[in-house]
């Protein structure tokens, strides 16, 4: 199974709103993902100024899937179910 | 203004071990208007604070005398006039050594009690076009040696306080008078010679540690060592924020094409505006992660430069460098921003005026400041702690 990239914005709107503390989601990792996925941090993804998406922190799955308003437990509960799908199927 | 010159002038000391206070002292001064770079050193009779006192004085009379154009004796006078007079014994004095250099000139040198200065081109030293001794009618025993240079570019001058000169003295048998300023030439030739463009900033710290660490067991005296060094300026890019037309992206973005040592993103916008324009890719590695330290990650875009978060970052750069806080412990970004400001001469600030709407979200804590006041603060406080030359492009 391929990892599923994980990308945290860190502008500034999205680092002070709860990115700094996506930041340290690898941490945060159990065991049933810690190999599933690919954390990355972006400079900046570009959809704080698109409000319809949640607002800040924003975080993206796989390149296409956005999350708005993003989480640690958010993220990973997100990750569960993706992980789970992907056993699936 | 790629031709220009630029003059970089610094310093470095070491206080006497066991003092509280470091009695020499260092100034510099730019004259803006007249395109002139000043600089006074002074040794303090004695060491801790009264000396720290007398050379302190010293400088800041001598700076301003400099800047007002009082010819040299009299200044000399004045500032001897005026130093109190030292319980012990029973004089009251300072040395001091001065620099004043007009672009496109001469360079004028005037010493009195000071080792003498030294000119190097290359690794060759250079003689003054003139130098003369002149004596004070009312100080009969204080000469004051007034030389003037024919200062080129790729040029340096040095100047130390005598705790450089007589370093080791009387503690290594190899040097039974010190380093001398001889030592001290060899020593600063053989540095320019491994490194062609060592800047003052290196070669000043250079020549005052190797005082400091000639002879085992501390100081024993203040060590201070100024470098002047004239050279085509080193140029450093920060652009941040994104351009108010959308048609000026490309060439805002060109502007980042300087090579990868001189050029700074700070703000997620510009990088992509950077990405989609150039064709490059902003990488955060893991470990940059880790290092962030308490503000958003490094970014490295090959070829290109570093790219970091905007305004929490520049804020943090700003304090820095009002209060002139050593690069050392700050957070990542903020550290490489310092390192590079400080190593290079004239730094350029290419500031696209676009306002981040997500920066107005009143669920935002913490106060951002605008991005051109802090841009305007942090010219002034980089042209006035750091003498860096400071040019703002607006897009």
């Amino acid at each position: 199974m391929e990892k599923i990239k994980v990308e945290i914005c860190c502008g500034t709107a999205c680092y002070l709103l709860g990115a700094a503390k996506l930041m340290n989601i690898e941490e945060e990792l159990p065991e049933n993902l810690k190999d599933k996925v690919d954390i990355q941090a972006r400079t900046c993804l570009g959809l704080c100024e698109r409000d319809h998406l949640g607002g800040a922190p924003y975080v993206k799955f796989n390149d296409t899937e956005i999350m708005g308003n993003a989480s640690v437990e958010k993220v990973l509960s997100r990750l569960n179910q993706l992980v789970e799908g992907a056993e699936q199927s | 203004m790629a031709d220009s010159l630029f003059i970089e002038m610094e310093a470095a000391q070491f206080t006497k071990t066991g003092q509280a206070a470091c009695g020499d002292d260092v100034r510099f001064l730019t004259v803006e208007r007249e395109n002139r770079h000043l600089a006074a050193l002074s040794d303090g009779l004695g060491s801790g604070v009264k000396a720290h006192v007398l050379a302190n004085m010293t400088t800041s009379m001598a700076i301003k005398f400099l800047e007002s154009n009082i010819p040299t004796l009299e200044a000399a006078e004045i500032i001897m006039d005026s130093l109190p007079v030292c319980e012990v014994r029973k004089i009251g004095y300072a040395t001091f050594s001065l620099f004043d250099f007009r672009l496109g000139g001469r360079a004028k040198i005037t010493e009195m009690g000071n080792p003498g200065y030294i000119h190097l081109r290359g690794t060759t030293e250079i003689k003054p076009l003139k130098d003369e001794m002149v004596v004070s009618a009312h100080w009969p025993d204080r000469e004051v040696r007034e030389c003037e240079a024919d200062f080129r570019p790729g040029d340096r001058i040095i100047m130390c306080s005598d705790g450089v000169t007589q370093a080791g003295l009387g503690q290594r048998r190899d040097m039974k008078f010190g380093w001398r300023r001889s030592g001290v030439m060899e020593f600063a030739k053989r540095r320019i010679e491994a490194d062609g463009e060592i800047s003052a900033r290196d070669l000043s710290m250079a020549i005052a540690r190797e005082a400091r660490y000639i002879a085992p067991g501390g100081c024993k005296d203040d060590i201070s060592c100024v470098v002047a060094y004239l050279r085509h300026p080193r140029v450093m890019r920060v652009l941040t924020g994104p351009p108010y037309y959308r048609e000026n992206d490309a060439e805002y973005a060109r502007q980042a094409l300087l090579g990868d040592e001189h050029t700074v993103i700070c703000g997620g916008t510009s990088a992509n505006i950077i990405e989609r324009e150039l064709g490059v890719k902003v990488r955060v590695s893991l470990a940059d992660i880790r290092k962030s330290g308490g503000l958003p990650p490094v970014g490295r875009i090959e070829g290109i430069g570093i790219a970091t978060e905007g305004i929490l970052t520049l804020s943090r750069v700003l304090s820095a460098i009002e209060e002139m806080r050593s690069p050392e412990n700050e957070p990542q970004a903020v550290k490489m921003i310092l390192e590079r400001m400080i190593r290079h001469d004239r730094i350029e600030f290419v500031i696209g005026t676009k306002v981040n709407e997500s920066h107005q979200d009143p669920g935002i804590p913490q106060e951002l400041e605008l991005r051109r006041s802090v841009i305007r603060r942090m010219q002034q406080a980089l042209e006035r702690n750091y003498r860096k030359e400071v040019v703002v492009y607006y897009y």
